[in-house]
Parts: structure tokens; C-alpha cells; sequence
């Protein structure tokens, strides 16, 4: 090679051989694999293909706040088809079967139109034993139709909880490609619910086995027998806040009304019950659901899917005047020995806002105790909407709680920004203060902002931030708990002190809900009406127990029936009752009375 | 001058007929290989569109004025190594590789378009002004030229395509008429890393084999410890950019030393490859018809593995086809790089053929086993917008450079 110029005919020569040269030993190499060797690879091909086959993991357990279980797992069958080898006449005498209406299977498989035809399909998860049976004997008959176990949820320890568990579904392509590293097509994820915020601890880890497949992937045996498979993790236990009784009650109380309830332990935060009603069943979401259940959910006027207890928004009504009370006090607006005379009213301008009753002189205790308007409509205008506005945010009105699960209303704080901005800063007047100080006007909140706002009036200003879910099992069994958010109001003591006790008055001295006063434990609360101007009122109640010592504070809400005392007040009194275990000490202190007298 | 030509004169019907036939050999691939796949079941009409789209820009290539791309050269140099550090810090990371850029939706690999870019700059640097390849620092900057873009996409890490610029800086220096001593200095660096892969005795009889040729080139001896010390340095360099590829590339690497050591890792692609072409036989199990590719052993292999489905469905007719029209376009590039009068035109057009060559060679050399897996589309025929794309682009630069051929003499 001596020749060193610009592509010297050498050079091309050079290019030309390493070309020609490596071309030549590919085709002797494909000689060699397709012609020579072609029986060796061609029966590796038709027998020996090792296939993995997953195995998926049970999701975590989830155990209420005293080991009980609230949800666990159960094997169940699924019955799926391979619509590559399935035949469309056996598609009326499956559907009878299974006893799903005329339609269903086309249903199910045209959600997967476009999908691998060699890929089989859930159509029905939790099969009953007689389909099992009849499939069992006529499987000769069914090309393409088949079973595989599978874990499912099982829902059947007495409590309902819709809304707090929520569900997992199939995962779609568009989550698929973002989770690609964790999911394969047709895994289930979380997708509301604490199945959906806690994925990543309930979900475990997939295992899969190895088997030799042929051509036909038809298995032939284990792969290494079953040395290399990998079995699959189940998912971590979660220990809910849940009291398993407290929720029974709540669920129970709530039959046939709509409306929710949310109770909290003040000091803690965790949510010891909680519904939203109407409800629905989750397991018509673990099997396969057709359309038309999941279109008769959305569709129901009473609609059960929507969560009420987080995202419905309504006027707070006279729960709210405990918090003026406080604001009047802490800002040294006024002090408890403050004084109103109510005549039946106040009048404001041209307008006249009328009170329940003609309360005569009023002091603040007294104002709680009978919620007397005309108090709230004069303190109103002495606070002034902005420091009215910043202390409603203080105790978390205007903003999510961000609890645990997703989907939750911020309800509204109105403040001169707002009104500047929707009836522009000429269009209101004061006269819209005089509204909000009853709870009413455009202010509203969600139940479970309720809840926490009744839980920082208990504990005097601390709390932490709503949550469902204490902590997580670890391998070694013992519980990791979840960091919370503290939450902190800047309140003296005293003056809690004394809203407080005008909650007692409310219940225990002559107030609007005197007739829920136990003799077993002292509740206070505070009644309210939220104004519906598309029909009857709805009913509040927010109270907490044992007076001294909170254990529990309650948000109650009932939609459309009207007074708060009446309708809302008995379900707070039987959840206390129900989660301070007092029937139950009742029932053994009777049963000690029969021993005794039996002896 | 003006010179009116035949169309044949202007036109190489010979690479384009064979173009033809491969793209359409991959578009008849690619739909066996993902027809009943879940997800990728609309890669055949995507192709479709990228073929009609690529095909445009070539005509718009061949049609550019050819100064052009002396005008662009050092410009589009710059934009790649902008784009290929810019990848580094913005890039998606695609199958390991942060080698892929979102323009609006529209995703890019800064690596494609630097293949242009570089070869280019080349061409442009060898030519200048009959520059003296054996000048040192003339072979020097050459070198630097090249090596930015590979130690950038080193970083990536992209493996395959680090190989093919390290191809088209060798060969492009090889065409400017680099001397057998400064070819050596050039070439055994790889050489002794290649020995490296296999361990401490191949590198020592490698490094002993470079001492004896060193002996032979008479060079003084300043010059040939420099050498020496360059190929030892180049072993522990490598060993350095080894430690920074992700495990699976590792894994690739050593897998292919030992495929069976694990076959149901990295060795097992390199395994059912061939357990696919091996089992489709003379004629081929036909199209549709093949276990391997309908049954999915071979993940994506609609990309890199495409010639598997060639050799399982139309057996061994079908894969000898593809390698005789890539011999086909091979040559002809040759022939037209010879043709031109032009040493820039001729130094692009050599360029070109070295990046298809590459290509070509790491992709048909795994998938039949005699190289390792390193993911690398073949040209033409893979699943591929962007690949496909700039590879039409490059036989628009060979073609506009045939068309001008004769305006230079």
C-alpha cells in the first residue's frame, strides 16, 4: 500500500474486499444456519421456547384501627377468551350461562378491539361454582373459552366503604406508557380511592414462572424445574384509621338518606368513620364490568359515585358561629360578657335579617347555646370581611384537606378579591357580610372540612391533617406509620375555653339540642341549617365527646331534610356511642345485674 | 458549462431500484412482526407514512444546488454538537440511551442528524485546499472531528452508534490517503481494545504484536513509544467508558463473549435470533407463517431484529436477497465516489457509504450471531421515522453528487 493519494484505485480495492469479504461470510454463516443446521433449529423452534407466565401478587389487606379486617383478598376464577380460537356461536349459550344479557360478551370484546386476537380476554371475573361446573364438563366443546385463578378483592367484612377504598381497574395504554418499568398490559392499578393513593405499598410485586412452550404454546414442562421462577411478593398491609363498629353505625345510619358523615379523632387527625350516601358496591367493579352497570352508576340522579363527604360544597350554615366567636374574642373585638339584645332580628340598611326566636339579651355563651342570629349579624360587620376571610382559612375553609384520597372540593372563602371580582368592587354592599355571618351567602365547605374545623375546636386548636391510613406492615410485622402534617391555630386556650362550653350549653343546658344529652358521657356540638334554595334545607351537625377529654369529633350532614337538631344531631350521638363503646359497657353492665341476681 | 445529460446519467437506477425493494421487503416485514401485537399493531401504516415522507426529501435533496453542502458543513457540525449536549441534559431516555429529544411532540435523535453533520465537517476538513493527510495535526484534528461526537454519545450511552462514527472517521481518513504508518496509529487502538474484551492474555499478545510491527515501521524511537504509550492508554480509556455503559449494555458485551451463559438475559435475544433464521430454511415458513416472529420470542422485532423475520419467513432466498441488494447499493457508492472528479463530493459519498456499511454490518452481524447485540437499526428495512429519514437523506447527498459529477472537471 503505497500508493497515498486521494482514493487511489488500492484503497477502493481495499473498501471493495472487507465489503464483499464480510458479505460472503454472512451468507456462509446463513448457508450454514438454514440449509446445514436448519433441522436443529427448526425442532428448537417448534419445542423448546421458554415462556414466562405471570404470576400476579395479592394486594395489601387492609385492617381497621384495631387489627380488624375491613378488606381482604379471595381466589376467584375468571373466564376468559381467545378470540384468535373462539367461535361467535357459543356466544348466547355462554351469556346464558353466566346469566349476563344477550350482548354482553360482544360488549366486553369490543373494548379490546384492536388487541393481539392470540391474547386472551377477562369476560368474567368471579365466576360462580355452576358455571365452573358446567364449564368443566363441556370444555371439549368451548375453543377459546377458558379459566385461570385469579386473586380478587373480598369485600364481605360487613363494611361498605365505597368511597374510602375506592377500586382498582385494567390499566390503559396511555397510564401503560407512562408506568411502563412496573405494568404489563391487562395489570390492574389503583384507580380511586386508597387503592389508587396507596399503589405503590398494596400493589407487591409480580412473580412469574418458567415453562417450555412449543410452537402452539402449548406448555411442555418447567423450565429448570421451576428453579430460576420467581414468586410473587404480595403487597404491604395497610392499617387503617377506620374503627370497624364506628363505620358499621355510620354506613347503617345512613340508609335510604343522603348525605355524609366524616368523624376524626381531634388529636390525631385519623378518621375513625366516614360515608358518603347513597353508596355502591365494589364488587360490581372486581369483576368484569359490563357497560351497563358502570352507565346505571353515572347515570343515577341520587348519584352514588360522587363522594359527598369530600366534594360536596354547601353553605356551613350556624356551625360556622363558633369561629366568630373566637375571631371576636382573639382580635379583642369583643369579649364574652359582650351583649346583644335580639328583637327577632336585625335590621341592615333597607333590609331586615330575621333570628329563629326573640332571644331578648344575648351574651356569647348564650349566643352559641340558642344560636342566636342577631348576634352574628352585628359581630359580622364589627370583624370585617378580610379578617373573617383569614381566620376561615386558618381553620382550613377555602382549601383541601388533602386527605388520603383523591378527588376533594376547596369550597369557597369569599373575600373582597372574590366580590371585586364576580359582581365587580361597585356591585356589593356590607349587606352581603350580614349573610355570611350566619354561615349562609357564598360561603360553603365540604364535610370533611367540617370535620377538621369541629376537630381544632375540640383540641383547642391542634390537630393533625385528615388521613385514613395510620401505617403500613413491614416484614418484621410491625407498623411503619406515615408521617402527617400538624396542624396549628394560633387561638389562647381561654377563649376556646369558652366557645367550648357555649357547645356545651348547646347540648346539655337548654340549647337546640338538648334532647341528644347522654347520661353516660357529655357531648357538645352545634347545630346547623344549610339554606337550599332548590328545595328543603339540609341538616348539620358538628359535636365532639367526651366534653373534657375529645375522643371524637363528628361532621354530620343530611340533605333536604331540614333542621339540623332533628335530623343530624341523633346519627353524631350514636356514632359517639358506638365508638366510645358505651352500649356495649351498657349491655355488660346488665348482663353482670342478671349474673348477679341469678346468683 | 452546461451539458445536457440522460436521465440515467444523473440518476442511479441501480441504488434506487435496490432502495425500493428493501424498503419494501421492511414494510412487509414490519407488518408480520407486529399485525397481532397489542401495542405496536400500527407500526405498518406509521412506516407507511415515513417512507412517502422520506422519499419526498430525498427528491428535494438530490435537487438541492451542490455547494451547498460545502456551505453547510462546519455550520451543521456545530448544530450537532449543540443538539448532542443539549441530549445529554433534555434528552428522553429511550431503551437505556438519553438519546432522544421532544420538538413540539415530534421526538429526534440529535444522533441521527449529527451522522450528516459530521460527515460533512469531514469531508470538509480533508479537502481543504489539498490539505496533506499525513500531516499530524492535520489526522489530528480529522480525529478530534470525530471523536466529539463519539465520546457525546458515548455518554448517552449508545454503543452502536459510537461505532458508526468511529467508522466513518477511519474511513474517510482511509479514502483521503492516510499512510499505512498512520493508519496503524489510527486502527490499533481498537484493535487493543477489542483484545481487552477478552482478558489480560489476548491484550499482552496484542500489545506484543504492535511492539513487532512498531520494529517493522523503522520509526524513530521517540515516535514509537509515543504509539505504544497511545494504544496503552486507549485500554484503560476504554475500560473507563465500559464502567460508564448502563448494566445491560455491559451485559450485551459480555453476553456475546458467552451467549449460553445466560440465556434467558442478554443472550437471549442473540439466541432466538438465530433459532429464528436457522429455523426458516431454504424457501422460508412463508409470510405470516413464522412461529418465532408471530409468537413474539423476539422482543421489538420490528426494530433492531427485523432481519429475523426475513430469515424465518422467507428463509434462506429471502435473506441472501437483502445482502446482495446491500452489496449492490455498496458498490455502486463505491463506483460513484470514484466517478466523482471532486474530492469533496467523493469524500461525502464515501462517508455515506460508510455509515450504511456500518449499519449493515453490526445489525446482519447480530442477528446471525457473529457480533455482538448492540442495537442498531438496519437501514431501510427496520421500524424507524428518523432513522429511515436521514438515511434518505444521505443517498439524496450520493445522488445530488452524481447528478453534479461532471460540472468539476
Amino acid at each position: 500500500m503505497t500508493e497515498t493519494f486521494f482514493g487511489s484505485v488500492v484503497r477502493q480495492r481495499i473498501i471493495l474486499f472487507v465489503i464483499i469479504g464480510f458479505s460472503f461470510v454472512v451468507s456462509i454463516n446463513l448457508f450454514k444456519m438454514q440449509i446445514l443446521e436448519n433441522p436443529t433449529y427448526e425442532k428448537k423452534s417448534e419445542e423448546n421456547s421458554i415462556k414466562k407466565i405471570v404470576r400476579y401478587a395479592p394486594r395489601g389487606v387492609f385492617y381497621d384501627r384495631n387489627g380488624e379486617v375491613l378488606v381482604s383478598n379471595k381466589p376467584s376464577f375468571t373466564l376468559q377468551i381467545t378470540p384468535s380460537q373462539y367461535k361467535p356461536n357459543l356466544t348466547s349459550m355462554l351469556e346464558n350461562v353466566m346469566q349476563e344479557d344477550s350482548g354482553y360478551i360482544a360488549d366486553v370484546l369490543n373494548k379490546y378491539k384492536g388487541f393481539a386476537s392470540n391474547r386472551p380476554i377477562r369476560i368474567k371475573r368471579d365466576i360462580d361454582f355452576q358455571t365452573l361446573a358446567w364449564y368443566e364438563e363441556n370444555s371439549e366443546n368451548l375453543s377459546g373459552v377458558d379459566y385461570v385463578i385469579e386473586t380478587q378483592r373480598d369485600y364481605s367484612y360487613g363494611v361498605i366503604g365505597a368511597h374510602i377504598f375506592g377500586y382498582t381497574k385494567e390499566i390503559t395504554s396511555k397510564e401503560l406508557a407512562q408506568k411502563k418499568e412496573f405494568y404489563d398490559l391487562g395489570d390492574y392499578i389503583g384507580s380511586k380511592g386508597l387503592e389508587k393513593t396507596y399503589e405503590e405499598y398494596l400493589r407487591g410485586s409480580k412473580g412469574y414462572n418458567l415453562v417450555l412452550v412449543d410452537s402452539r404454546q402449548r406448555i411442555i414442562s418447567r423450565y429448570l424445574s421451576g428453579k430460576e421462577d420467581i414468586s410473587p411478593i404480595k403487597g404491604k398491609d395497610l392499617v387503617l384509621t377506620l374503627d370497624l363498629p364506628t363505620q358499621q353505625k355510620a354506613e347503617e345510619l345512613f340508609l335510604g338518606k343522603k348525605g355524609a358523615v366524616v368523624a376524626i379523632e381531634p388529636s390525631t387527625g385519623e378518621i375513625i368513620a366516614f360515608t358518603s350516601s347513597p353508596s355502591f358496591d365494589l364488587n360490581s367493579f372486581a369483576s368484569v364490568t359490563s357497560g351497563s352497570t358502570w352507565n346505571d352508576l353515572v347515570n343515577d340522579p341520587d348519584k352514588p359515585l360522587f363522594n359527598r363527604a369530600t366534594m360536596s360544597i354547601y353553605p356551613p350554615g350556624s356551625t360556622i358561629k363558633m369561629l366568630e366567636a373566637l375571631i371576636g374574642l382573639e382580635e379583642n373585638i369583643i369579649d364574652k360578657d359582650y351583649s346583644v339584645n335580639c328583637q327577632g332580628g336585625y335590621r341592615f340598611g333597607d333590609r331586615f335579617f330575621k333570628c329563629t326566636h326573640v332571644h331578648g339579651t344575648v351574651d356569647m355563651e348564650r349566643s352559641i347555646e340558642k344560636s342566636c342570629n342577631t348576634y352574628y349579624y352585628k359581630l359580622m360587620l364589627e370583624i370585617g370581611l378580610e379578617k373573617w376571610a383569614e381566620y376561615m382559612r386558618k381553620f382550613g375553609f377555602g382549601s383541601k384537606t388533602e386527605v388520603d384520597i383523591s378527588e376533594e372540593s376547596a369550597g369557597l372563602v369569599p373575600d373582597t378579591e372574590y366580590y371585586n371580582r364576580v359582581y365587580g368592587p361597585r356591585g356589593w354592599t356590607r349587606g352581603f357580610l350580614v349573610s355570611l355571618g350566619i354561615g349562609q351567602g357564598e360561603l360553603s365547605a365540604t364535610p370533611i372540612q367540617l370535620a377538621q374545623y369541629v376537630s381544632l375546636l375540640a383540641n383547642s386548636g391542634e390537630t393533625y391533617k385528615p388521613h385514613f391510613v395510620k401505617g403500613y406492615i413491614n416484614d418484621d410485622g410491625e407498623l411503619v406509620k406515615f408521617p402527617f402534617e400538624k396542624i396549628k391555630v394560633d387561638i389562647k386556650k381561654e377563649n376556646f375555653e369558652i366557645v367550648r362550653k357555649g357547645m356545651y350549653d348547646v347540648v346539655n343546658e337548654s340549647g337546640t339540642a338538648t334532647w341528644i344529652k347522654q347520661q353516660d358521657v357529655v357531648i357538645a356540638g352545634k347545630t346547623g341549617t344549610s339554606q337550599n334554595p332548590h328545595g328543603k334545607d339540609h341538616a348539620l351537625f358538628v359535636g365532639f365527646a367526651p366534653y373534657d377529654n375529645p375522643k371524637i369529633a363528628v361532621a354530620v350532614f343530611v340533605e333536604n331534610v331540614g333542621f339540623g337538631s332533628t335530623h343530624a344531631a341523633p346519627i353524631a350521638r350514636d356514632l359517639i356511642r358506638s365508638y366510645l363503646r358505651l352500649d356495649k359497657q351498657k349491655e355488660d353492665k346488665i348482663e353482670t345485674n342478671i349474673a348477679g341476681i341469678n346468683n | 458549462m452546461k451539458v445536457e445529460y440522460k436521465l440515467q446519467d444523473k440518476f442511479d437506477f441501480w441504488i434506487f431500484g435496490a432502495l425500493i425493494l428493501l424498503i419494501t421487503i421492511g414494510l412487509i416485514s414490519i407488518y408480520s412482526a407486529t399485525v397481532n401485537h397489542p401495542t405496536a399493531y400500527g407500526n405498518f401504516q406509521k412506516q407507511f407514512f415515513w417512507v412517502i415522507t422520506s422519499l419526498t426529501v430525498f427528491i428535494i435533496v438530490y435537487y438541492l444546488p451542490q455547494n451547498l453542502f460545502r456551505l453547510i458543513a462546519i455550520p451543521s457540525y456545530a448544530l450537532s454538537i449543540i443538539l448532542l449536549i443539549i441530549v445529554l441534559f433534555a434528552g428522553k431516555t429511550v431503551y437505556g440511551a438519553k438519546s432522544w429529544l421532544d420538538f413540539g411532540g415530534i421526538g429526534f435523535q440529535p444522533s441521527e442528524f449529527a451522522k450528516i453533520g459530521t460527515m460533512l465537517a469531514l469531508s470538509y476538513w480533508l479537502t481543504y485546499k489539498k490539505r496533506d493527510i499525513n500531516n499530524f495535526k492535520d489526522i489530528l484534528i480529522a480525529l478530534v472531528i470525530g471523536f466529539v461526537p463519539i465520546f457525546l454519545i458515548l455518554l448517552e450511552p449508545d454503543m452502536g452508534t459510537a461505532i458508526v462514527f468511529m467508522a466513518i472517521t477511519i474511513v474517510m481518513i482511509f479514502w483521503s490517503g492516510i499512510s499505512l504508518f498512520s493508519l496503524f496509529v489510527v486502527l490499533s487502538p481498537s484493535i487493543v481494545i477489542f483484545a481487552s474484551l477478552f482478558g489480560i492474555a489476548p491484550l499482552i499478545f496484542v500489545l506484543i504484536i504492535i511492539i513487532l510491527s512498531l520494529f517493522y515501521f523503522k520509526k524513530d524511537i521517540f515516535t514509537s513509544i509515543t504509539v505504544f504509550i497511545l494504544n496503552l492508554a486507549s485500554a484503560f480509556f476504554f475500560d473507563f467508558v465500559f464502567n460508564l455503559l448502563k448494566p445491560h449494555q455491559q451485559k450485551r458485551i459480555e453476553s456475546f463473549l458467552d451467549p449460553m451463559a445466560d440465556p434467558l438475559g442478554s443472550g437471549y435475544n442473540a439466541l432466538q435470533a438465530k433459532v429464528a433464521i436457522g429455523s426458516g430454511g431454504f424457501l422460508g415458513k412463508g409470510f405470516l407463517q413464522g412461529n418465532q416472529t408471530q409468537l413474539r420470542f423476539i422482543p421489538e422485532q420490528w426494530t433492531d431484529f427485523i432481519y429475523c423475520v426475513v430469515g424465518e419467513e422467507f428463509g434462506f432466498i429471502g435473506s441472501i436477497l437483502v445482502i446482495i441488494l446491500f452489496v449492490v447499493i455498496f458498490i455502486r457508492l463505491l463506483g460513484l465516489a470514484n466517478s466523482s472528479k471532486d474530492e469533496f463530493s467523493s469524500l461525502t459519498t464515501i462517508g455515506i457509504l460508510a455509515i450504511l456499511f456500518a449499519h449493515f454490518m453490526i445489525n446482519i452481524g447480530m442477528n446471525v450471531g457473529i457480533t455482538p447485540v448492540i442495537g442498531l437499526p438496519l437501514p431501510y428495512v427496520s421500524y424507524g421515522g428518523s432513522s429511515l429519514f436521514v438515511n434518505m437523506i444521505l443517498i439524496g447527498i450520493a445522488f445530488n453528487t452524481y447528478r453534479n459529477r461532471r460540472q468539476h472537471i
